[in-house]
C-alpha cells in the first residue's frame, strides 16, 4: 500500500463510502426501492441516483466552501451529510 | 421486458468486468486521492497537509487559466464541429455506388493518430514550407506564424480539431438521417414542405439521439485534448494553447509537484463527472415522457 500513500483521513473517507454502498446494499435487499419524484430533483430517481447526485454535489460544495466561506470544513462536512439525509428522504 | 427472472446468476457474468474496472480505474484513483491531500517529495517522503492543494488549486492562475482556455476550445470547436458535420451528412449520398467510397474519405481523418494529426498540421501550417501557411503569408497576406502569434496558434489548433473530428460528427449524423422511414419525406412532399421545414420538423427532432451521443463524445474527447495542439504549438506561444492536460503533465512531470497535480486532476474530473452524468440523464430519457433533464 506503500504506492498509493495511505493517509488515515483518505482512508476513513474511502471506508465510509463503501460502508454506505454496503448500507444501500442492504437497504436495498431488505426493502427493494421504488423510483419516484420527490420535491427536490426535478426527475424520478432511485435511492443509488440520489446518493449519487448528493455526492456529487457534495464534492462541488466542498470546492465552494474551501474558497469562498472561512468557516472550518468540519461545517462543510456535517452541511453535505444532512444534504445526503435530505436527498435520500425528500429528494 | 416484463418478465421476472427469479435466478440472478448472469450478473456473476459482469464480475471479471467489474475487477477489471477496479484495478485499472477505482485503485489508481484512490491514489490520486490520497496523493491530493498531501505533498509528495517521494514515495519515502511525504507528509499531509490537508485542503491546501485544493485551496491553491483553485485561487491559483494556473488552473483558472487552463480551465478558461479548456472551456473556449470545447465551446468553439463543439460550435463549428456540429453543424458542420450535420451539414456534411446531409450532402452525403445515401443510395447508390459513391455510398462506400465517401463514407471511406469521410472517415479517413478518424484513422489518423493525434499525434500524427498535430505531426501533419505542424508542417502544413508552417509559413516557410506548409503549403497552407505559405498560402496564408504570401497569397492572402495575412501575417500567420502558429509558433508567435496567440491568434494563429488557436486558429491552427481549432482548424486541426475540425479538420480531425467533424467527421465523427457527419458519421453519427448520417447514420441517424439514414434511420429515417422514407415515409416521413413522402408525407413532408405531399405537405408541400420546404427543404428546411423537412430539416427542423423530420431530420433533425430523428437525429436528437445520435446528436447527443456526438455532442458528448466530441466534449469529452476535445475537453481531454492533449497529443494534437501539443505537437504543433507545445503550449504556447506563452500558455496561450495550455489546456488542462497540458497543464496536468507539467505540474506531475514537470514540476514533479504531485500533490498538486493530483488536486487539479481530481478537480478536472469532477467537471467532466458533472457534465457527463448530465448526458447521460439526457440520453437515458431521450424518447421517454420525462424529455430530460
Amino acid at each position: 500500500m506503500q504506492w498509493m500513500l495511505w493517509t488515515l483521513p483518505t482512508a476513513l473517507f474511502f471506508g465510509s463510502i463503501a460502508l454506505l454502498l454496503l448500507g444501500m446494499l442492504i437497504w436495498e435487499i431488505l426493502q427493494p426501492c421504488v423510483e419516484r419524484r420527490g420535491w427536490i430533483i426535478p426527475m424520478r430517481t432511485t435511492r443509488g441516483d440520489r446518493l449519487f447526485i448528493g455526492l456529487l454535489s457534495s464534492a462541488y460544495i466542498a470546492a465552494f466552501w474551501l474558497v469562498f466561506v472561512p468557516l472550518s470544513m468540519w461545517w462543510m462536512a456535517a452541511i453535505t451529510i444532512a444534504i445526503l439525509v435530505i436527498l435520500q428522504a425528500v429528494g | 421486458m416484463d418478465t421476472k427472472f427469479a435466478d440472478n446468476r448472469a450478473w456473476l457474468l459482469v464480475l471479471p468486468a467489474t475487477l477489471l474496472v477496479f484495478f485499472t480505474a477505482m485503485i489508481p484513483f484512490m491514489a490520486v486521492v490520497n496523493y491530493s491531500f498531501q505533498i509528495v517529495f517521494s514515495m519515502q517522503n511525504h507528509a499531509l497537509i490537508g485542503w491546501e492543494t485544493f485551496h491553491e488549486a483553485l485561487t491559483n492562475e494556473e488552473f483558472s487559466g487552463a480551465l478558461g482556455r479548456q472551456v473556449l476550445f470545447t465551446g468553439i470547436v463543439l460550435l463549428i464541429e456540429i453543424p458542420l458535420g450535420i451539414a456534411v451528412a446531409l450532402t452525403m449520398p445515401r443510395t447508390g455506388k459513391m455510398v462506400g467510397p465517401v463514407l471511406v474519405v469521410i472517415a479517413l481523418p478518424l484513422l489518423v493518430p493525434w499525434n500524427v494529426v498535430g505531426l501533419i498540421w505542424q508542417i502544413f501550417a508552417r509559413g516557410d514550407i506548409g503549403l497552407f501557411g505559405a498560402f496564408v503569408n504570401n497569397v492572402l497576406h495575412i501575417n500567420y506564424n502558429y509558433a508567435v502569434g496567440e491568434y494563429s496558434a488557436w486558429f491552427t489548433v481549432v482548424l486541426m480539431s475540425v479538420w480531425h473530428w467533424t467527421s465523427l460528427v457527419a458519421l453519427l449524423a448520417y447514420a441517424g438521417l439514414c434511420s429515417i422511414p422514407g415515409a416521413f419525406y413522402q408525407a413532408a412532399r405531399i405537405d408541400g414542405a420546404s427543404r428546411w421545414a423537412t430539416f427542423r420538423f423530420i431530420e433533425l427532432p430523428k437525429l436528437r439521439g445520435v446528436l447527443t451521443i456526438a455532442i458528448l463524445l466530441r466534449f469529452v474527447y476535445s475537453f481531454k485534448t492533449y497529443a494534437e495542439s501539443l505537437t504543433v504549438t507545445g503550449g504556447g506561444p506563452g500558455t496561450s494553447t495550455t489546456f488542462m492536460t497540458q497543464m496536468l503533465t507539467n505540474t506531475a512531470i514537470g514540476q514533479f509537484a504531485y500533490g498538486k497535480a493530483a488536486a487539479y486532476g481530481l478537480l478536472y474530473f469532477l467537471i467532466i463527472l458533472l457534465i457527463s452524468y448530465i448526458f447521460y440523464i439526457v440520453l437515458t430519457r431521450v424518447g421517454t415522457n420525462e424529455g430530460g433533464a
